[in-house]
């Protein structure tokens, strides 16, 4: 336990938890980067990626009455736009390329031992790479 | 189902948000030298998730280790779409996760970053998409059966590895 003595390590262990009680109790995956192909008409096989989109609704609405309850909700409105957009936009191509954001590799997939997450995980780790040492350290 | 699905997004937003978990802060820790926090709530998930992934295969036999949404196989491809993905995390300061929280939190540049996903989707999937099935692998491949090593095992050894890292990465003590 003293490696759980924060309480950040605490949450995130609910949170890993979880994880594997809906894995057991409906038998479905959490996948992050293609449960946004809904947004495009993309609802994949058997409304797969539908699934993880509601999935991932809630996970606003979570983070929304986490944020309210401990009095970190502020409204804030939006900075760097341009930022924004582009860094959007290559994490819906990426995601869109081959299935395997963050949640899905590091949350699901490398867990699940599966081949590509471990692929992607590699992919992520070169691509912000060459993002902070290109911009974030000059 | 979806409902459930809904449920279980509440309970996975409530303790992203009070772990403050977040992928992209977390690469940033590491390239900028600013402690390796998000790494270490990292190993906590998967020593967690590694083991009741696994152990889930006893509870029923239908369940256990499988490919996970990941339809086109692997390959590639899916070192590009890391590539891309992980560009527009740093530079947006937001993995997906991190992205949602954020957005939950009331910060509103993060409303941006996921409309912004939907011209990025389109582009892929009704402009290269042609181009991109051509190249796939159609396999959906887990580790255990890329290396003909018993998943326990390979499993074992991985929460082996990461409960060391957990150890060297012990949070900060409070001081007084």
């Amino acid at each position: 336990m003293k490696m759980l003595g924060d309480k950040r390590s605490v949450m995130v262990a609910c949170f890993a938890a979880l994880n594997v009680v809906m894995y057991l109790t409906i038998k479905k995956f959490w996948i992050g980067g293609s449960s946004f192909l809904p947004m495009i008409g993309q609802m994949g096989p058997n409304n797969k990626f539908l699934f993880a989109f509601i999935v991932n609704l809630g996970v606003i609405v979570g983070a929304f009455l986490g944020a309210v309850s401990s009095g970190e909700f502020r409204l804030r409105m939006p900075q760097n736009i341009a930022k924004a957009v582009i860094g959007g936009v290559l994490i819906g191509m990426g995601v869109t390329v081959a299935p395997g954001t963050c949640t899905t590799a590091f949350v699901t997939g490398m867990p699940m031992l599966s081949v590509s997450s471990f692929l992607s995980a590699a992919g992520i780790f070169i691509g912000t790479f060459i993002v902070y040492h290109f911009t974030f350290r000059r | 189902m979806l409902l459930i699905g809904f449920l279980f997004g509440i309970g996975f937003g409530y303790f992203v948000q009070r772990a403050g978990l977040c992928f992209a802060q977390g690469f940033g820790e590491i390239f900028m030298g600013k402690g390796k926090q998000i790494a270490r709530l990292f190993l906590i998930v998967f020593v967690i998730t590694s083991a009741g992934f696994l152990l889930s295969g006893l509870v029923n036999s239908s369940l256990g280790l499988k490919p996970v949404g990941q339809i086109r196989g692997y390959g590639f491809f899916n070192i590009v779409s890391g590539i891309l993905f992980g560009a527009g995390i740093a530079l947006n300061g937001g993995c997906i996760l991190g992205t949602l929280r954020q957005l939950g939190e009331g910060n509103l540049t993060f409303l941006i970053v996921f409309f912004s996903f939907i011209p990025g989707m389109a582009l892929v999937v009704y402009g290269l998409n042609p181009l991109i099935e051509k190249g796939y692998d159609i396999q959906k491949v887990l580790l255990p059966e890329l290396l003909g090593i018993p998943a326990a095992f390979i499993t074992g050894v991985l929460i082996l590895l990461a409960v060391w890292g957990l150890q060297y990465l012990q949070p900060p003590q409070k001081k007084g």
